[in-house]
Parts: structure tokens; sequence; C-alpha cells
């Protein structure tokens, strides 16, 4: 029998590769996948909070309701973080996070 | 089906915004001459102040599907002064170095304007998300919307990557809060949240949480993006970072910690600590006040010195808000309030010296009270209020502020949040350095520039000196901005809706 | 947990286990007993088997992205659809059907907006 606490450890895993992945990678696409996948991880526990917080006999619907709304903020912020990758792009031909650094002390 | 109708009664001023933008961004679509950014900012205008005025002739309370949208005299009020900051912005934008695409800038703002609105107006966990991400996403984009400067591409990147971690933290750490109480309305929470405060689960979502809303008010230690953002993004776009999306940030951060969490304070006093939200707000109060102060010395770009000085008034909002319980709230919003028309003054300077003499290092600013005698006193005016001073605004807020935090009664009475306080105001004194430099440049060096044509007067510069003497009158009457705040504040509390006063511990 | 997942963890290592063996046998075998000549053809670029004609690392012109990131948030827009489309399409209460049509006009205002911009037309 899968508990919650099977779904948490996986959400928290998830959670922990994409934080690692955004602090440890260096092609700002990467790090931007990593980002994708700490969103997920939560959209995971928040499914298994709401599919195991059983009130009245009922799951609790509010997380999955979150997890649509999460889906679609995390598409527009794929939208726009791909539209300043271009432009950055443009503008310096580089998708490495190393090479930025016009702004300094 | 009535709660879809009073909700629209609820948001008019919302959807007309959004109504704002669809005509905005039509107009922008035809031929461009030389009166089309006036005409499109005439648009931008009439919209905003017409949802401004549907704002004062709303119901006075609100409160529907379990506080996604809430409105009480203090959510009003909040929501007219982020409105009225946006609206500013977008007058700037007209003066600023935006050519291109100018109707979507203008519409991004007012995407802004609706996500504050939006955030100020709720205490639903959910609604905070995704109100927050409204915030965000505008924001990124106008960081980084000068598309051909790569100062500003980077900013963006930066401001958008730091952003999404912090995004992704406060939503983990909302569906661990959320899974331990099973709550999501801020008031619900508060119920069931004192049964979990042990929960090893419900500590690390706080915990999260926290460390989200601490990059959005860039709190150190998370406040390494604040610097190169408001230094490489278009000086418009970097005002309204610096003072509408502050304003809003703190008000759910203090709804969040205040209304939802009360019952998980514990305490900071250095005789009675005990572990909650207020001894980790304590410590990043007391980091970010010392850290930006320091690191502001150094600098000599005037908006890097905007830049640190925020990440300083962050840690003193973040003291007022430790000091829970009483008046704390008020003198809180009174502090960002005033913060933010400061804050978007200086901007206001800033960016004309900026059109005028192609950059903000410190000099730049060099004999400005020659060419523009005028900016040069509302900049004095923004600085002195900024370091403390009275007869200005700053001072009074942080005299609130301070009396505030050592009078709270929740930490344990007799002066708990000395040691706080304590490093706040020998840091204050600090801060007086880098401030007075910026007047020195203005008023005292001599000018090495050639010289330039005197400054003819323009929307932008009238409106920077409106915020000054906004910000000297509110220092001259602090009870023009306190006294409506303070009535809007006991008002909410009044309102048999959420009739539950956050009760001091 | 049980034994319920004892089956299939044995099925997962053994599925890791059958190709990665031969792999690293044959990495082994590349790197200790065959010698490594590269040539001409063996460093040449793989199209379908005949030689390449042109520079194969060709960049895309960036408005490949601007429509891929148009169709990226469209698409997903249609999320909202779905408690539509869970309802029936009966049984709507008529605000709700309104809101849903307020939606899609939305959808279409910045489906013009995008077309007159000129994203949509292929330079």
């Amino acid at each position: 029998m899968i508990t919650l606490n099977d779904y948490l450890l996986v959400s928290g895993l998830l959670f922990a590769l994409g934080f690692a992945g955004v602090l440890l990678r260096r092609n700002i696409i990467i790090i931007f996948m990593g980002l994708e996948l700490m969103l997920n991880a939560a959209n995971l526990s928040l499914v298994a909070f709401s599919r195991f917080g059983i009130v009245n006999g009922l799951p609790n619907y509010n997380g999955q309701m979150l997890v649509f709304f999460i889906i679609t903020v995390a598409a527009a912020e794929v939208a726009v973080g791909l539209a300043i990758i271009v432009a950055l792009y443009r503008a310096r031909q580089t998708t490495n996070v190393e090479d930025l650094n016009t702004l300094k002390f | 089906m009535n709660t879809a109708l009073n909700l629209l009664h609820l948001l008019t001023p919302e959807s007309i915004l959004v109504e704002t933008i669809l005509v905005v961004l039509i107009a922008g679509l035809f031929k461009a001459t030389a009166q089309k950014r006036n005409m499109l900012l005439s648009l931008t205008l009439i919209g905003g102040v017409t949802a401004g005025a549907m704002l004062i002739f709303q119901p006075h309370y609100g409160n529907i599907a379990n506080g996604m949208a809430v409105l009480d005299p203090l959510t009003r009020f909040i929501k007219v002064v982020v409105l009225g900051l946006s609206l500013i912005t977008a007058v700037y934008a007209v003066q600023s170095n935006i050519r291109q695409h100018f109707a979507e800038y203008l519409a991004l703002i007012l995407f802004t304007a609706i996500g504050m609105m939006l955030l100020a107006g709720t205490e639903n966990l959910l609604m905070i998300f995704i109100a927050l991400e409204m915030v965000s996403i505008p924001l990124y984009l106008l960081a980084g919307f000068l598309k051909q400067s790569s100062a500003s591409a980077e900013a963006s990147l930066k401001y958008f990557l730091v952003g999404g971690v912090s995004a992704a933290f406060l939503l983990f750490g909302i569906s661990l809060i959320y899974g331990t109480t099973g709550a999501t309305s801020l008031r619900d929470l508060a119920q069931s949240a004192p049964a979990v405060t042990r929960d090893p689960l419900f500590l690390a979502g706080l915990v999260m949480a926290i460390v989200g809303f601490g990059f959005k008010v860039a709190a150190v230690p998370f406040h390494l993006w604040a610097p190169d953002v408001y230094e490489g993004a278009p000086t418009s776009s970097a005002a309204l970072i610096a003072s509408g999306s502050k304003v809003a940030g703190f008000l759910i951060l203090a709804k969040f910690l205040a209304i939802g969490l009360a019952g998980a304070a514990g305490s900071a006093a250095s005789s009675q600590l005990q572990p909650g939200w207020l001894p980790l707000l304590a410590v990043i109060a007391a980091i970010s006040i010392v850290v930006g102060n320091l690191a502001a010395l150094s600098q000599s770009n005037v908006k890097r010195i905007l830049a640190y000085s925020a990440i300083a008034q962050s840690g003193y909002m973040l003291l007022g808000l430790s000091a829970t319980g009483g008046t704390a709230l008020i003198s809180v919003l009174f502090y960002v309030v005033v913060y933010a028309l400061t804050a978007l003054g200086a901007f206001g300077v800033v960016l004309h010296v900026e059109q005028r003499r192609g950059g903000s290092q410190l000099h730049h600013f060099e004999g400005l009270h020659q060419s523009a005698p005028g900016l040069a006193l509302c900049m004095g005016v923004f600085m002195i209020s900024l370091a403390g001073i009275p007869p200005l605004a700053g001072f009074f807020g942080k005299f609130y502020l301070f009396a505030g935090a050592l009078g709270s009664a929740s930490q344990g009475g007799n002066l708990g949040l000395l040691w706080v306080v304590a490093i706040a105001i020998t840091f204050n004194a600090v801060s007086l350095y880098y401030y007075l430099i910026v007047l020195k440049h203005v008023f005292v060096t001599p000018a090495t520039h050639p010289a330039e044509p005197v400054t003819r007067r323009n929307a932008a510069t009238f409106v920077t000196g409106l915020l000054a003497v906004s910000v000297f009158a509110i220092g001259l009457y602090p009870g023009v901005l306190l006294d409506p705040l303070r009535a809007a504040a006991q008002a909410a509390n009044r309102k048999p809706v959420t009739a539950a006063p956050v009760q001091p511990k | 947990m049980s034994y319920d997942y004892l089956l299939l963890t044995i099925f997962l290592a053994i599925a890791l286990i059958f190709p990665l063996v031969p792999l690293g046998l044959a990495w082994l075998w590349a790197r200790t007993l065959s010698p490594a000549k590269p040539g001409h053809d063996k460093q040449a670029t793989y199209e379908c088997g005949l030689e390449s004609e042109k520079p194969v690392q060709i960049q895309f012109q960036a408005h490949y992205y601007l429509y891929a990131l148009v169709f990226l948030v469209f698409d997903v827009e249609t999320v909202f659809l779905l408690p539509f489309a869970a309802m029936g399409f009966v049984n709507i209460p008529v605000v709700g059907f309104l809101s849903i049509m307020l939606f899609l006009l939305l959808l279409v205002e910045s489906l013009v907006w995008a077309w007159a911009k000129g994203i949509l037309e292929w330079k």
C-alpha cells in the first residue's frame, strides 16, 4: 500500500533534485528544467495531500484545484523565461550563467 | 451563480483594468505617430483613475469563496496605493528610453497592478500564490524590456531565476502547510495551526514559505538579485519593483504571518526565546539591516545604492513585522507606504539624470543643483527621508516602527526586542553616510559635465515634485497618512465576517 | 512497504542490469582492446548514410521560438476548458457559461494581437 509518506518522499526528492540542478548546473536551459522540477514536486505533494486529506469522506479538493492553476502559471513562466533566454542569447551569444557578468560591483 | 456575480462586483476595479489593457494593446497596434505614446499613456491613466474611483464606491466589506477575494477598508486603502504607484510608474515610462512596444510596456505595468491589487485583497493561500506570480511574471518582462541592452536582459534573467526559485519554495511551503493543517484560507489556518506547531512537516513548510517571501522582499540572505536588477532594468521598471511590489509583498507577508500563523509565532525576546517564525524574522531583519547598510557604503552607482538601501529598509520593515500585536501592523504599513513614495521619487530623479547625462553613476549627479534645482531639492528630500531625519516622513516611519518593536506586548513586554532595535538604530547612523554622499554629489561637487540646457518641465518631473511634496507633508503632519490607516485598520477589525482580530499571544 | 513491490523491484533491477552489462562490456572492449583510429569517414556527420552536403548545425531563427512560445501558452490554457467539458456541456449555469465564453474571448483577442504583431508570419 502506498502511503502519504511515500508520495511526500518522492516529492521531497524531486524538489531536492530540482534545487540541486538550479544550484549546480551552469547551462541556463538546464537550470530552467530544475526549476520546473521544483514546481512539479510541489504539485505532486499537493495532489497527494489532497487525495489523503479526507474530510467527511471526501478528498480535500482545494489542492487539486490549485494544481491546475500551477500548471498554467508554470507554462506562463516557461514562456517568459524562454523569451528572456532568447533575448539574452541574441545580446550575448551564450547560455552559460558564468558569462553573466556585466552587472557587478 | 450568486458567487460569480458577487465576485465580479467585488473585483470591478480589476476588471476595468483588464479592459484598459485590452484597449491599450489594440490601440498600440495602429501606426506609430509622434503623439502615440502620450495617447497610450492617457488611455492608461483614464482606465486607472476609473478603476481607482470604482474602488472608492465599492461595498465596504466582502469575503468571497473562503477568503479568495476579500475587501475591507485597509485592503481598499492598500489597493488604491499600489494602483497609484503603478500609474506613476507609467508616467515615468513615457520619459524613459523605451521606444519600441510602448503599448505592451504599459499593459505589463497594468498587469502588475492587477496582480498587486489581487494580492492585497486575498486571504487564501491558493490565491496568494497565483497573485504573487501575476505580479512577478510581468515584472520579469518589465525588467528585461530593453531587449538590445545586454544589461537589461541579464538583469531580467537573474530576476527570473531567483524569482522562479522563490516561487517554487513558496509553493512547496504552502503545500506542506496545506497538507498538515488542511486549510487554505488564512482564517482557517489560524484555527488549525496551533495544533501542529510541533509537526516537523509544518515547520518545514513555514520556513520554506518564509524563504520564498524573503526572496520576494529582498531580505538578506536572499537579496543577491536586487542590486543587479535595480541597476540593469529600465529605470521605470526598477521603480515599480522597488515601490509597488514591495508594498504588496509586505502586506501579504504581514497577513500571512499575523492572521494565518499567529499561533505559531514563538518569541524572539532575548530573555525567553521560543521557536516559531518570530525569532526567524527578527534574525533575518537584523542581518538585512547590517548587510544592506554596509554594502551600500562601497557603491558608486546610485541605483545600486538605492538597491542596498532597499535591502536595509526591508530589514526595518521585517523588524516591524516581528513586533506583532497592537499598532504594529499600522506602523509597518505606514513605513512601507512612505518608503514606496520616497523610493519612487528617488527613481524619478535618477530617471531624469539618466536621460540627460547617460548614466546613474555618482558623478553623473554632480552639479545637479545648477541644471535642475527643483529636482535636486526633491532628491534632498528623498535621501533625507530615507535616512530617517526629522521632520520628513521617513523619520516618523522609523519612530513608529522602533517604538512598536520596543513596546511589543507579545515579546514579553519589557524591551524583549531591544537587541534588534539597537542594531537597527546603530546602522541607521551608518546609512546616513551613503545618503549624504549622494547629496554631496548633487549639491556640493561642481559639475564636470558640459553644461546642459535648463530642464523643461514634463510630466515625470512634475510627478517627482509631487512625491517630494507628499513626503514632506507626511513628515509635517504624519496624521495625513496615519489616520486613514488607523481608521481603516480599526474598521477592518470591527467587521463581522472576519471578526477575529489578531490576538497577541 | 510490503511484498507488493518486491516483484517490481526485482524486475526493475533486471531491466537495468540487462542493458547495462552489455554496454559496460562494449565500453571496456573499446577502451582496452580496440585502438582509436579516427578517420575522415568516422568523423563525418551521419546523415541518412549519405555524405552530408551542408553544415548540419544550423541555427533556427528566433522567429521559430516565438511560434513555439505562442503555441505553448495557448496549448496549456486549454486546461481551463477542462471543467467546462467535465460538466458534460449541460447543466452549466448561465454565469459559468458566460465566464468561459469571456475566457475564450480573451484568448481570441490575444491571438488577434499576436497576429497583428506579425508573430504568426513566417519570414
